[in-house]
């Protein structure tokens, strides 16, 4: 009889630590796909080759992209829809490998990166002015395929873009089979924090992209030229850190504790119950 | 026995009561894990020194509970105990593991989706007369320059939409425009994205800044097309 009374106590006591646990795992979060994260390599960065096979090693990201219908001039159709994202770190530089679909290789194809810069949030459109929150600069890196190099620029506010007096930026693109990949690389920093986006391994940074199909219309007028493009608003992008395993080692601390805990506790229990 | 029983049924009772009747309450709303673990160890708290006030009852309530941890002629329940042994390290290191361990997710982002309009926006009411004239000017006006984001079905799906985070408002959901009044879109159309306050985190949105575009008239015209396309009607102070 008290046996069985025991097992109804145990029996309430372990589904009541198991509903207590329950709770303590629930702080496990899901995981977005609304980020590029520039995975750590210790093989040699990429920066001029979009085919390496280092690539394979960092996960893709995948962002919709829109006609610019934000300001003027405006596009109601462009042909890029959809843009494929890597990006790796080596402690030193980061390289983005933006890769798309484009049916035609034209002279005047073009891709560009942009950034806030700091902690002061700025619009995605260039930086424009906001009416009720100081915005910022934005850091944007330009690729166009008759250029065959990467640009640094800056830009607050419409009409304000222009390179930077200091380049930081390399890029080359490869087109082949109706795919164009295009690698953006820079130091993670560089000496001009008011102008740069600056890369701390481990925090994310703000980034967007944009999108030029160089083609011609009949009459020989590019088709997407400046604010006529493919856009997309902010997404967020990281510098991964090296790998950091103080959380299994605090894990392993704790449970250290607590077996040592519950051996202490019954040790004394026992002796207490014997004498 | 039942010294124990009864203080295991309260936590149990307890939990079922925040967990399934407060949020319940008129006006109440979940309450977070957190909360409610930080209640229930109140309430174990509250039963330990209850039971540890007297010897007696000191003893009921903690003989089972030694017995069974020092496995002490508990029988068959030394498979049951063996497992709480087991578990409870898994569970504080599992716990630690939760807590130390750096972050891989972007930071949340609290969004306010309608944000308090500027004093001069609030209370204006449409000059423009309801006549079906001017709702298909509106339309008109709407097909040409709000359509592209918003829709020609007013359900925030144009072909221009995909690219844009937060993406473009669907009017034919009862919490949109038939949460607001006319003046508060003739705001948000007027001054666009641009002209959000800070925690409606204008530096993301791609509505453009109409007033620049279009005089005030074709956008309150093109209100009234939107309330009609979309089968809603502004809300009003009863």
């Amino acid at each position: 009889m008290k046996l069985g009374l025991n097992k109804v106590h145990s029996c309430i006591m372990v589904s009541v630590m198991v509903v207590t646990g329950s709770f303590l795992v629930q702080s496990v979060s899901a995981q977005e796909s609304v980020a590029v994260r520039a995975v750590m390599t210790k093989e040699p960065m990429p920066l001029d080759d979009p085919n390496a096979a280092v690539w394979s090693s960092a996960p893709q990201a995948q962002f919709p992209m829109s006609p610019q219908v934000h300001w003027q001039n405006r596009i109601q159709e462009v042909t890029v829809k959809d843009l494929k994202v890597r990006a790796l770190n080596d402690g030193k530089q980061v390289a983005v490998l933006l890769e798309y679909a484009d049916p035609t290789e034209d002279p005047a194809d073009a891709a560009a990166l942009e950034f806030m810069v700091g902690d002061t949030k700025a619009h995605f459109a260039h930086g424009q002015p906001m009416a009720q929150v100081e915005g910022g600069p934005v850091n944007i890196w330009f690729w166009r395929n008759k250029d065959g190099k990467g640009v640094d620029m800056s830009a607050k506010g419409f009409g304000t873009l222009k390179p930077q007096t200091h380049q930081d930026v390399t890029a080359k693109g490869v087109y082949a089979n109706g795919t164009w990949k295009v690698v953006f690389s820079r130091p993670l920093t560089t000496e001009h924090p008011n102008e740069d986006m600056q890369l701390k391994p481990g925090e994310f940074i703000n980034i967007a992209f944009a999108v030029w199909d160089g083609r011609k219309d009949g009459a020989g007028d590019l088709v997407e030229k400046g604010s006529q493009k493919a856009v997309s608003s902010w997404w967020y992008f990281r510098a991964e850190a090296p790998p950091d395993y103080s959380g299994y080692i605090y894990a392993a601390l704790a449970m250290g504790l607590a077996l040592a805990f519950q051996f202490v506790l019954i040790r004394k229990l026992k002796k207490g119950q014997s004498t | 026995m039942g010294s124990l029983t009864k203080p295991l049924i309260l936590v149990v009772v307890i939990y079922l009561l925040l967990k399934f009747v407060v949020p319940n309450i008129p006006g109440s709303a979940p309450l977070p894990s957190s909360l409610i673990f930080l209640y229930l160890m109140l309430t174990v708290a509250g039963i330990v020194i209850y039971y540890t006030m007297s010897g007696e009852s000191k003893d009921a309530f903690w003989g089972p509970i030694q017995r069974f941890l020092t496995g002490e002629n508990i029988g068959a329940l030394q498979t049951a105990r063996y497992a709480v042994l087991i578990l409870f390290p898994l569970l504080v290191g599992w716990q630690t593991y939760g807590s130390t361990a750096v972050s891989d997710a972007p930071p949340p982002e609290n969004r306010t989706i309608h944000p308090a309009p500027p004093g001069e926006y609030t209370g204006l009411s449409n000059p423009v007369a309801k006549t079906p004239d001017n709702i298909m000017q509106g339309k008109g006006f709407y097909a040409a320059f709000c359509s592209p984001c918003h829709g020609g079905n007013f359900d925030g799906k144009g072909p221009a939409a995909r690219g844009f985070n937060p993406p473009p408002a669907n009017f034919s959901d009862p919490t949109t425009i038939a949460m607001l009044q006319e003046s508060y879109l003739f705001w948000r159309i007027k001054k666009g994205g641009v002209g959000l306050p800070i925690e409606g985190m204008p530096w993301k949105s791609a509505m453009p800044r109409w007033e620049v575009e279009l005089p005030d008239e074709w956008i309150w015209k093109i209100i009234l097309g939107e309330y009609d396309g979309a089968h809603q009607s502004p809300r009003t102070w009863e």
